[in-house]
């Protein structure tokens, strides 16, 4: 529990630090102010703007690093609704992760009020004072912040979740401060209403899935997801309420995880927001909603050497998925939104992987081979999509970003960005041999290995080999040709970067620590898809997915 | 790893290139750095060239260059670079590839020497640098992951040589040579996929994923993809990504627009090596993993070769740019290659395999003489000046002996490449041979003609006539750089016109090696006479 209590104490280290020396105690979130009675102004270190968003790197660190350190420690189990072990801490290390670069990238973001002004010269004293003391003023920064951390809370607590109350509860916990966090930035007109648009749906979405979960509980009596599995495997037929229940919750993860049709707020959400929040909704979340997918379909509902119940109506969800996202996104003329459909039609790749795991066909192996394939992806994810909306926060410091004619000539401004851009939409794209070719070539093979052997080896044609394979196949093939699809529009982002004119000469923004972000980012594309690093993280990966099989 | 030969060879460029590129953007005081490469660029390139032409003497490793099955000569341990879905780095060289390693390792130096003086010169050259590793990564890699990544590296270079340095229209030309390529290897690499999802389940390996990329486990094992149709396709995907690169007619439109607008340089590595790609590739990965299916699609190996032979020749006759002309002949030559593989002869293959190596020599003397030419009198255009002979002495002679060379002279490199995969087709195919001999013609049309109008043809054997673009400039012979480079490339067609044993006993015993390990099996079942 150690990556939890860290991120607990750096909660209570944001919301009181900045008090300190003040008279008076602000509610965070609030502009409440209760008086403590003691001291005076706050000190200057604690009324740094830069503060809070140094404690949160602290925090997220420090919680990633011990959360690494604990990656093989033995299953544990607390309260009895919470587990500890391999798979979880894979999980939150790669939430935390995602949350770091989130931190670390949001470090030049952030205008301390949405009127702050650059005091002048001209200014009397005594506006000059004021003007300072707002833009010194750091309230903004600690709600974000607060939020951040407790967006890493509920996803690190959801990871051990081995309840299914405890997991929505969980869930709702990140899901409510990303609605904020979407929300945040008011001096933007777009991000109110992508923050309301994701809101209502989402909160719609969280709704239908309660109400499942709660027609799961009349039908099991127990939320204990262990004895909903083995009430499942002992039911007769199928239960109306047990299949609603998994129904209704397919339709709440499926918006987590953005799959159509239940992606429709996620672009706007994507490009209202600001970029690095949106790369938290493209990874962290998603991933979220694909671990709750795991634990609910995967661990509950299939069936040992049979077809699970969902497995047709999945396949069906993740082709149109794909290629909805795809097409969408090779008609947006939005970088946020393509971006943001890319990642529909990464979620309808990774539907397909998950689908083949309840086909029934596939023996063990190949399931935690399907698994492991797509936990990977979910994992380098992080790194390339998440690096691809932080180039986009670089662009946004100028207050571009929205507009694919923001990216013109970002080849010649700034080539080591725009060189890792193009690593990052070439790594989406999956082109060998950066970590988006090594994820997506492992999902594929899952699914060849299970379906390719069905098909009849005397046939003398190419037809009718592809009559007698089983229909599984095709998923494999529809994630080739929408791969293929998909290159057009990540192309395209680099054509403009390289051969288009800029409409400035003038070079981006310093800002090193997002930089740095993007850069470590571009590292690990590659350093992930050759060479020792992708061993040790394959290894690590496929390791708790084995402690997840053998549950 | 390091010891390894094949392996610096590859290593070493890719690595200064990158350092060359990307030091003097990161630190600020490295503007000594950027001046000095050019110079340090070549000297890489010289010491590669060193390297390669000390193994093709013996100097380094214990050479064989047939021994197609045993492994590859020079194949050391194969080091493990993603090893759970068996990616691993491991080179060879064997007859096949060997000439194409030595050609890239004598071009690059070549096409650094004919464009010393290129402006943003400290880009230029390493990139020229990238492209030498990256097309050495091509030829040596047996490891078909690897094989694809370097196949689309070599794209990046390329790309920016005639994307920064093309002539007026290099956008058009650099999209579309990009997305012509790059379509076609994506292709490719479904097929490339296909026959790695049907390699045989090793469990000791150590993959996750139960299959390898090893090249050669993945030839030896196409027999596991079920069925016949199947097989098919997939030589018929890796069959249009080779033939792209080629190019073939009915996909080598991209050819003509990228050399035109490309620099020079780009021009000869493209001609020169880029091509050569794609019939190693075809032969090292298509007709190898899949025999069977080269013998029953040896009348469309025919046609394309055939088409390319005859529509590129006819093409030609009708330009006037020099530029243009000498693309289309490289259509044509090409053509051959795929006509001296269709033969099935052990003569036929290795005509092909020295096809590629002539052509590798002669059609950069050839770009270099159209580059010089542009640089010097600024104009394409055949027909817009008379009589260089009178003005540039030596470019007018080194044009002459690309052209005869081209068009296949007796005792010039291209003669005993184009005369023995006639005879071989002559062998196979009797008195079909009439079809490829009579277009040859052509080829000597198109030549001659020009020759006639641009070298020798004057209206006052004192003056010769000036295009217009020179604008009452003094024309001058070219400088001393592109002298020295077309030299060389002259003197070696010469060479190999007279001695082309020094390569042709090594392709010719490789090549009946070749047919007898793996075509002759196919061939009597197709029934096929061998």
């Amino acid at each position: 529990m150690m990556p939890e209590l860290i991120l607990i104490l750096g909660l209570i280290a944001i919301v009181l630090v900045p008090n300190l020396g003040d008279a008076k105690f602000r509610l965070p979130l609030t502009s409440i102010r209760v008086p403590v009675l003691l001291g005076g102004s706050r000190f200057d270190m604690t009324n740094d703007p830069r503060m809070p968003n140094r404690i949160s790197n602290l925090t997220f660190s420090l919680a990633l690093l011990s959360s690494l350190l604990l990656i093989s420690e033995s299953p544990r189990e607390v309260g009895g609704i919470l587990m500890v072990d391999g798979f979880s801490r894979l999980f939150s290390t790669m939430f935390l992760g995602a949350l770091l670069l989130v931190s670390i990238a949001t470090t030049h973001r952030l205008p301390a009020k949405t009127n702050a002004q650059v005091p002048k010269e001209s200014d009397s004293e005594n506006v000059f004072d004021r003007k300072i003391s707002i833009l010194m003023d750091n309230r903004r920064q600690v709600d974000f912040y607060i939020l951040l951390i407790m967006v890493g809370l509920g996803m690190t607590m959801m990871t051990m979740a081995t309840n299914l109350f405890m997991l929505i509860v969980c869930i709702e916990l990140a899901s409510l401060s990303t609605y904020v966090l979407v929300a945040f930035h008011k001096e933007d007109a777009t991000g109110g209403e992508a923050g309301a648009k994701y809101f209502i749906v989402g909160s719609v979405a969280s709704a239908i899935g309660i109400y499942g979960m709660s027609l799961l509980y009349l039908w099991s009596g127990s939320l204990d997801l262990d004895i909903l599995r083995q009430n499942w495997l002992s039911m007769d037929g199928v239960d109306p309420f047990a299949a609603f229940g998994i129904g209704m919750m397919l339709v709440a993860f499926g918006f987590k995880v953005s799959a159509a049709p239940f992606h429709l707020a996620a672009p706007d959400a994507y490009s209202g927001a600001a970029s690095p929040v949106s790369g938290l909704l493209a990874t962290a979340s998603k991933a979220m909603g694909f671990l709750a997918l795991f634990r609910v379909l995967v661990m509950i509902t299939v069936p040992e050497g049979s077809e699970a119940i969902w497995m047709i109506t999945l396949s069906i969800f993740a082709i149109v998925t794909m290629t909805w996202g795809n097409l969408a996104a090779l008609t947006s003329v939005n970088p946020k939104r393509i971006l943001a459909y890319s990642s529909v039609a990464h979620a309808g790749y990774m539907l397909a992987a998950i689908a083949v795991v309840g086909s029934g066909i596939s023996g063990t192996d190949q399931s935690s081979i399907i698994l492991t394939a797509v936990s990977f992806h979910l994992f380098v994810l992080v790194l390339f999509k998440l690096g691809a909306f932080l180039v986009l926060a670089l662009l946004e410091t100028e207050g571009k970003g929205h507009e694919i004619e923001h990216l013109h000539g970002l080849g010649r401004r700034d080539p080591l960005i725009a060189g890792s851009m193009f690593l990052f939409v070439l790594s989406l794209a999956g082109v060998p041999p950066l970590s988006g070719f090594l994820s997506k070539l492992l999902m594929i093979n899952g699914i060849v290995s299970t379906s390719a052997s069905t098909g009849s080896s005397s046939s003398a044609d190419v037809i009718s080999w592809a009559e007698s394979v089983d229909p599984l196949f095709w998923l494999a093939a529809a994630i080739v040709l929408n791969s293929a699809l998909s290159l057009f529009y990540y192309l395209r982002i680099g054509l403009v970067m390289f051969f288009e004119e800029p409409s400035t000469e003038k070079p981006l923004k310093a800002a090193p620590s997002l930089r740095m972000a993007i850069f470590a980012c571009a590292l690990l594309t590659v350093l992930c898809g050759v060479g020792p690093v992708s061993e040790w993280l394959l290894d690590m990966v496929s390791t708790a997915i084995g402690s997840f099989m053998y549950q | 790893m390091i010891s390894d030969p094949l392996t610096v060879i590859t290593i070493v460029p890719l690595a200064v290139s990158l350092a060359l590129l990307i030091l003097p953007k990161i630190s600020g005081s490295a503007e000594g750095l950027a001046r000095a490469s050019r110079a340090i660029s070549m000297g890489v390139a010289l010491a590669m060239l060193a390297i390669t032409t000390m193994i093709f003497f013996g100097e380094i490793g214990n050479v064989d260059w047939t021994d197609y099955n045993s492994g590859y000569s020079l194949t050391n341990d194969a080091f493990a670079l993603i090893p759970s879905i068996g990616v691993q780095w491991k080179v060879g060289a064997d007859a096949l590839s060997f000439p194409m390693i030595w050609l890239t390792t004598l071009l690059i130096p070549i096409s650094m020497l004919v464009e010393w003086d290129a402006k943003k010169g400290h880009l230029f050259h390493p990139l020229i640098l990238m492209m030498e590793g990256a097309l050495i990564g091509v030829f040596v890699s047996l490891d078909m992951f690897v094989f694809y990544a370097f196949w689309e590296l070599t794209l990046v270079p390329m790309f920016f040589l005639i994307m920064v340095w093309g002539g007026d229209d290099r956008k058009y030309a650099s999209m579309k040579f990009f997305i012509y390529t790059f379509t076609a290897s994506v292709i490719m690499l479904i097929g490339i996929l296909v026959m790695y999802f049907y390699t045989p389940d090793v469990a000791s390996s150590g993959t996750i994923t139960g299959h390898t990329f090893d090249m050669s486990v993945m030839i030896a094992s196409s027999d596991y993809i079920p069925s016949e149709g199947l097989r098919h396709l997939v030589w018929l995907l890796l069959l249009i990504g080779f033939a792209t690169k080629m190019p073939s007619v009915p996909v080598h439109t991209w050819l003509p627009d990228a050399h035109v607008q490309a620099p020079t340089a780009g021009s000869m590595l493209l001609a020169g090596v880029m091509l050569k790609m794609g019939a190693y590739g075809f032969l090292r990965i298509a007709v190898s993993a899949f025999p069977n299916s080269t013998v029953a699609f040896i009348p469309l190996l025919i046609f394309l070769g055939m088409a390319s032979l005859v529509y590129g020749a006819w093409v030609c006759m009708g330009q006037t740019n020099l530029k243009r002309m000498v693309a289309y002949s490289s259509v044509s030559h090409m053509g051959l290659i795929f006509l001296g593989i269709a033969t099935m002869q052990p003569l036929g293959i290795a005509g092909a395999l020295f096809m590629m190596f002539a052509h590798g020599i002669i059609s950069p003397l050839l770009f270099a003489v159209a580059g010089a030419f542009k640089h010097h009198y600024h104009t394409l255009e055949i027909g817009s000046m008379r009589g260089i002979a009178h003005h540039s002495p030596w470019l007018a002679a080194h044009m002459m002996l690309g052209w005869m060379a081209s068009l296949g002279l007796p005792l010039l490199a291209g003669f005993v490449a184009e005369v023995t995969i006639l005879i071989a087709f002559w062998m196979s195919f009797g008195w079909l041979v009439l079809l490829p001999t009579l277009t040859l013609i052509i080829t000597a049309v198109y030549y001659l003609t020009s020759m006639q109008k641009t070298i020798f043809e004057s209206n006052d054997p004192h003056q010769g006539i000036l295009p217009d673009t020179l604008h009452g400039e003094e024309p001058r012979d070219i400088s001393w750089h592109e002298n020295s480079g077309m030299f060389i490339l002259g003197a070696l067609t010469i060479l190999f016109g007279i001695l082309p044993f020094l390569f042709w006993d090594m392709m010719s015993e490789w090549s009946s090696g070749f047919l007898i390990e793996t075509l002759v099996e196919a061939m009597q079942s197709e029934g096929v006479k061998p």
